[in-house]
């Protein structure tokens, strides 16, 4: 398993897509550090409303929040969703698929080797997200503590220190990594059955935008409950109310919900498929 | 006693309604260089996946060494294979594809012997290039240094001179042959009938996922077929040959005779004008395995040759 893990992330970690995702997951957080800089000392647009954008200039332990928050809902999406859709589908477009399953390796074995890297550079995109903002956001503005205003009908004022941000980025950022967990497993899924990666990207980051389309119709009531972008902002409630609250563990066991249905229909599915790439 | 490294027994896979095999059954012995012919949709490479677990038949066995094929067999170690054209990853260069493709198995560059691998590829300081940036012909060759790592015993090819030059293709033919002499045992699909001709020892005929003949090149160009030959003294040697057991008639053509054979061999007509003095300039068949391949494509005229309606699997 550990060979196998080692080719797939040799794979992975030498393709110029890693490097150019690399450069954005940098290069976006600086930019919106350098926004924010920029707005600092001009009133709010909304002088009932302080986000996390407006607050982030106090303290660059506070950057990575806002910024996760901006990123967390499209960009790393569907960056998440391309590693996680390309594991299989990558290798049949290259007409590799075939050559790999010559080797004596198990396929199911294969597949987990495959999803198991696609998480941890899902997991590292996250984090690197996080600590951009976290050291240029230090570099900006410094390490301060936060006082936030309250914010009607949900909280009164509160102070973090130093390092009650800092946990809070850390869990703030475990959990969006985690969050991408139900997109890992349809995106597992989807690469098994296409031999085109473009379709299962597609088809992957497909279900995630119909799912946050449709978990903005409150007439669907508690059925959005079981979609998987219902809970993925949950952590904000940790700056804005001063709460963990229970909507993050109950996002996260959707999260482990869809690991194991769509994690085993792509091993069962690959395990009887006719390998023709 | 012969060893059936391969064995393929009342073999079928169906895609939707289509039979892209049916009812085929075929062995191949240690040490036999086997070419499997048949025109394009035949069902050779589908017959090749099915052998290396790629597939799973809809009906009927594949066996390597003796074991029935499962996916990701351990019997796979033993085999270097080539399905349809090599291909690898392109961002990686043709060392790294190697070395980690042998690895994946969780075995050991140590075991693989690379040196001879690499020298059979024969691409120099290009393999330490990306394999996106080499040719065809290359990949070809790599795909083949990737097949021999580990010293297989059964090799199989699936048209392994697809979009080499004739140089290549000659280098490859020499290759299988050599790799054939040193003891292992090849399958090689192909509808290049000359490469078939040149390389192998026994030749299954496919058309429309049926086998429509076995045996030896010579078994299938037919020794009952004709015969040319030239001689110093053609009118002498047709009286001579008239009279000799398997002949069924001689006529002339040319400089030369076209001797019909019923059951006789070239080699006793060859006698047999040596022995009555005349010298000897050629014999040689006048059918080729071209023609006994599209004779055998054509298949009779009764409908159960090729063009026969597709057939559906018995029921278990």
């Amino acid at each position: 398993m550990i060979a196998l893990l080692f080719t797939e992330f040799t794979k992975a970690a030498r393709r110029t897509r890693t490097l150019i995702i690399t450069v954005m997951l940098v290069g976006l957080p600086t930019l919106i550090l350098f926004a924010i800089h920029a707005r600092a000392d001009r009133p709010a647009d909304n002088p009932n409303g302080e986000g996390l954008f407006r607050l982030a200039s106090q303290s660059g332990l506070l950057v990575p929040a806002p910024v996760l928050s901006v990123m967390s809902g499209f960009l790393l999406v569907v960056i998440a969703g391309t590693i996680a859709a390309d594991s299989v589908a990558g290798d049949a477009a290259w007409g590799n698929l075939r050559y790999l399953l010559l080797r004596p390796v198990p396929r199911g074995r294969l597949l987990v080797a495959k999803a198991v890297v696609a998480g941890v550079l899902i997991w590292a995109c996250t984090v690197l997200v996080s600590a951009a903002a976290l050291v240029g956001g230090l570099l900006l503005f410094g390490a301060h503590p936060v006082t936030f205003p309250g914010v009607a009908r949900f909280a009164g004022g509160f102070h973090l220190d130093e390092g009650a941000l800092l946990l809070r980025n850390a869990v703030a950022t475990a959990y969006v990594a985690f969050g991408y967990t139900a997109l890992l497993a349809l995106g597992t899924l989807f690469s098994t059955l296409t031999d085109t990666a473009t379709s299962a990207i597609g088809a992957t980051v497909g279900v995630y935008v119909v799912s946050q389309i449709l978990d903005g119709i409150g007439q669907l009531g508690q059925i959005r409950y079981a979609f998987p972008t219902h809970y993925l902002s949950a952590w904000r409630a940790m700056f804005v109310e001063n709460r963990y609250p229970t909507d993050m563990l109950v996002g996260l066991a959707v999260q482990v919900a869809y690991l194991i249905v769509f994690g085993a229909a792509a091993i069962v599915w690959f395990q009887r498929k006719d390998i023709r790439s | 006693m012969n060893e059936s490294i391969v064995a393929v027994e009342g073999l079928w896979k169906q895609f939707g309604e289509v039979n892209a095999v049916e009812d085929l059954s075929f062995s191949v012995e240690r040490g036999q260089v086997c070419g499997l012919l048949g025109p394009n949709g035949a069902g050779k490479t589908t017959t090749l996946r099915v052998l290396m677990g790629l597939e799973r038949p809809s009906r009927g066995s594949a066996h390597l060494f003796g074991e029935r094929v499962v996916p990701s067999s351990r019997l796979l170690v033993r085999v270097g294979a080539m399905v349809e054209q090599a291909a690898f990853v392109p961002h990686l260069s043709g060392h790294t594809n190697l070395r980690l493709w042998w690895e994946a198995g969780g075995t050991s560059m140590k075991d693989a012997d690379v040196d001879g691998a690499l020298a059979i590829a024969g691409l120099g300081d290009a393999l330490h290039r990306k394999v996106r940036t080499y040719s065809q012909g290359m990949k070809q060759r790599l795909g083949f240094a990737r097949l021999l790592l580990g010293r297989p015993e059964l090799l199989v090819l699936d048209e392994p001179t697809n979009g080499l030059d004739p140089g290549e293709i000659r280098e490859i033919r020499e290759l299988i042959l050599r790799l054939a002499q040193q003891g292992a045992t090849v399958l090689l699909s192909s509808h290049h009938l000359s490469e078939v001709e040149q390389t192998c020892s026994e030749v299954f005929v496919m058309n429309r996922g049926r086998l429509v003949a076995a045996g030896t090149v010579s078994q299938l160009i037919g020794s009952a077929g004709s015969v040319y030959v030239e001689v110093d003294d053609r009118e002498r040697a047709r009286s001579v040959l008239a009279g000799l057991a398997g002949v069924h008639a001689v006529a002339t053509q040319g400089d030369g005779l076209v001797v019909d054979l019923d059951n006789g061999r070239r080699s006793d007509l060859a006698a047999a004008i040596v022995g009555a003095g005349l010298r000897l300039e050629t014999i040689m068949p006048t059918q080729q395995l071209e023609d006994a391949f599209l004779h055998l494509l054509e298949g009779p005229a009764d409908g159960a040759g090729p063009a026969a309606e597709a057939k559906t699997p018995p029921q278990p």
